[in-house]
């Protein structure tokens, strides 16, 4: 690749880096509506998201310019990753403003040779970035071809080569690749480089995929396909490569249709992939075949050894050995409820601060350890990675409070509001997807398979969330903290816990693998006596942060 | 009441109280009710015609009412199935959705506000479980009318809001 990896000239502040170079998209503009609004949104997600992020992915922010930032990574696939969790969650931020105060991003991502400053960096590496940054599409991630080299392998992703371009001021034509929202996008597009690689390994991926998709949060399905590609394939490792495929066949069609006339990697007006799609997706399953058919060689699936830290937008947390894995979810607001039904009526905006929240509902094996320390109740039965069930709210109540008390973190259960939250991940419509049931999304009768009428599945079977949340949809219904109100008339809008002491009833959210998917939509709502243990209720824990 | 109320297997209720509540699987062989125990809707009554909520009131014979995992013999809790078509499942827990409302707590009525046009009411006990009894208690199905509320708009539906 021209324009990288070349320089070592002893003694000279010279290193081989990968550069990200980000502007917002229409900056201009965006100041000229709302000056005052855009900066004080552009400082909270700078504060709250972009420095966080670049920390996480061990880079350095080298320095801010107005409307953008450079900063510096060691790892190429770092860089990459962060770029894309960038844009992940910057789209889920957009998701509940109007389009006009969309703020937007253009990533570029090379590796270069950079003479390092204390505060800036310069160098041809530099410039290449800043060029690629200017070429991306708003919402879209450019790299180099020398960091397409380096993380092709590496990173579950789609990368669409736009061949050799000459860059303004640059000498040699650089090679360059758009990474890949989606496979829709790959769909659309006329030249695709895709790397194919099976998932043979599958069995053993935790990795870190990047949940693009959050990029199109109510359409795009590369991240959630990446992101489940790790869970779907080692619960059944004979045929994940296929679930693989299966699972990203599906929602395919959708975001084929509803991002249709939008730039890859450009997040589509939220609103509009929602209500129409011309192609919904189909409640019927696949055959595989059906699935290798539309998706051939759409995805790059690639096993990868990273850490579950890189998986979706939100980063894992671990807190003790048996703790239960969190994903990290930015602070934002949103639209809760629906109109679909009284309960979950009057919809309302609520403000949400940043929390963690379980990725999994807790698990058989998880809840065994607070049994065995005596502090929960002896009632779950089944495999160690089946979702724990048969729990009343007090006994949900009861494990949280042992989690906080054993690691001294603020574990409980998450409010009504946060579930909610979490488990939309930024889109606006009945399912995290879109407006249809689809096979291997959801946990539910009549949802498609896979399915068992008698048990729920093995958490993390299907699909997960951009957010990084699996079995969100059916599986077990979950305990929130709230207690039952038949409407949402007098809720609070901060996110926090609508409760009064000693309420009889508490909310569960998600519905269960026995009810139809009605009660899986993200917005749906059930209740059940506080202290009365039922097969199908468990819980997920969240932590503030 | 065309509650039938046959068999006797006292040995399986015993056996079913050493069961863990829940978690199980349909192999679980079901709690016997004796056999003249009988369950019914005191209120409303077949036929009725209602305007905006109404309560719902509980009958048991010869059993007890209790809460959801106690597994002492002859006694259960309700469920109250509203608009359900379907037949039961014998040898799972019922289920629990807006349709069928459970009263694991041991409470003998409720509070119904259910959109206007006719509607089913029906009674299942459950035992510590959730699951049917052997045989089978389940109330005779109850119809009945709600009118819309006068000179106003027709409620929302939920059963929820009770």
């Amino acid at each position: 690749m021209p324009g990288e990896s070349t320089s070592h000239v002893a003694g000279s502040p010279r290193r081989l880096a990968a550069i990200l170079a980000a502007d917002i998209s229409g900056y201009s503009r965006l100041m000229g509506a709302d000056e005052e609004g855009t900066l004080a949104r552009l400082k909270r997600h700078r504060r709250e998201l972009i420095e966080p992020t670049i920390q996480e992915h061990y880079g350095r922010l080298v320095k801010t310019t107005g409307d953008g930032f450079l900063a510096m990574f060691d790892s190429p696939l770092e860089a990459v990753r962060c770029a894309i969790v960038i844009q992940q969650s910057m789209a889920a931020r957009n998701m509940s403003l109007p389009p006009e105060q969309w703020i937007r991003y253009r990533i570029g991502v090379n590796l270069g040779d950079v003479i390092v400053d204390p505060d800036d960096i310069y160098g041809e590496g530099v410039n290449i970035a800043a060029r690629l940054e200017n070429l991306a599409d708003p919402g879209g991630v450019l790299i180099s071809g020398g960091v397409y080299e380096q993380i092709k392998n590496k990173l579950v992703c789609g990368y669409q080569s736009l061949g050799d371009e000459k860059l303004k001021n640059i000498t040699d034509p650089v090679r360059i690749y758009r990474v890949l929202p989606d496979p829709a996008s790959v769909a659309r597009a006329t030249r695709q480089h895709w790397v194919w690689l099976s998932s043979g390994a599958a069995a053993l991926l935790i990795l870190g995929a990047v949940g693009w998709s959050i990029m199109k949060p109510e359409t795009s399905e590369g991240g959630r396909r990446s992101a489940s590609l790790e869970q779907s394939a080692d619960k059944t490792s004979a045929s994940g490569l296929l679930q693989a495929e299966s699972s990203s066949s599906e929602p395919q069609s959708t975001s084929a249709s509803s991002a249709a006339g939008a730039p890859s990697g450009m997040p589509p007006a939220p609103a509009a992939p929602s209500s129409n799609l011309p192609i919904p997706i189909t409640p019927i399953s696949p055959s595989p075949g059906a699935a290798t058919k539309t998706a051939p060689s759409t995805v790059a699936a690639i096993p990868s050894p990273s850490r579950p830290t890189d998986t979706g937008s939100g980063s894992s947390i671990r807190d003790c050995q048996g703790c239960p894995e969190l994903v990290r979810v930015p602070g934002g607001s949103f639209r809760m409820g629906s109109d679909e039904d009284s309960s979950e009526k009057p919809i309302r905006l609520v403000q949400v601060s940043a929390f963690a929240i379980g990725r999994y509902p807790i698990t058989v094996a998880e809840w065994k350890q607070c049994v065995a320390a005596k502090a929960c109740p002896d009632v779950v039965r089944g495999e160690d990675i089946d979702p724990a069930r048969n729990l009343s709210w007090l006994d949900a109540q009861q494990y949280v409070d042992w989690l906080a008390q054993s690691t001294g973190l603020a574990y409980r259960l998450p409010s009504e509001a946060e579930w909610e939250y979490a488990a939309r991940a930024g889109s606006t419509g009945r399912y995290w997807w879109g407006e249809r049931m689809a096979p291997r999304m959801a946990n539910c009768k009549g949802c498609g398979d896979p399915y068992d009428a008698h048990q729920p599945l093995k958490v993390g079977s299907l699909v997960s969330n951009p957010f990084g949340l699996s079995d969100v949809n059916g599986g077990v219904a979950q305990w929130v903290a709230d207690c039952w109100h038949p409407n949402y008339q007098g809720a609070p809008a901060d996110g926090a816990a609508w409760t009064e002491p000693g309420c009889r009833e508490h909310v569960l959210r998600g519905g269960s693998w026995r009810n139809d998917a009605s009660y899986a939509r993200s917005a749906s709502r059930m209740y059940y006596d506080t202290g009365v243990r039922y097969p199908a209720h468990g819980l997920r824990v969240a932590r503030s942060l | 009441m065309p509650a039938v109320l046959r068999g006797r297997l006292a040995a399986i209720a015993v056996l079913a109280g050493f069961f863990v509540p829940g978690a199980g699987t349909s192999l679980h062989a079901q709690t016997a009710a004796p056999s003249d125990a009988v369950v019914y809707i005191i209120y409303p009554h077949d036929g009725q015609r209602i305007r905006g909520a109404f309560p719902v009131r509980f009958g048991l014979r010869n059993m007890g009412v209790t809460h959801a995992g106690d597994t002492t013999p002859n006694m259960g809790h309700h469920h109250l199935l509203v608009d359900v078509q379907e037949d039961i499942d014998p040898n799972e827990p019922l289920p629990t959705d807006k349709q069928h409302i459970h009263f694991g707590a041991g409470q003998t009525e409720t509070r119904l506000d259910l959109p206007p046009g006719r509607h089913t009411l029906q009674l299942v006990l459950g035992d510590a479980e959730h699951r049917p009894f052997k045989p089978m208690l389940i109330s005779k199905k109850v119809t009945i009318t709600v009118l819309p509320p006068r000179g106003r708009r027709a409620p929302q539906t939920s059963r929820a809001e009770r």
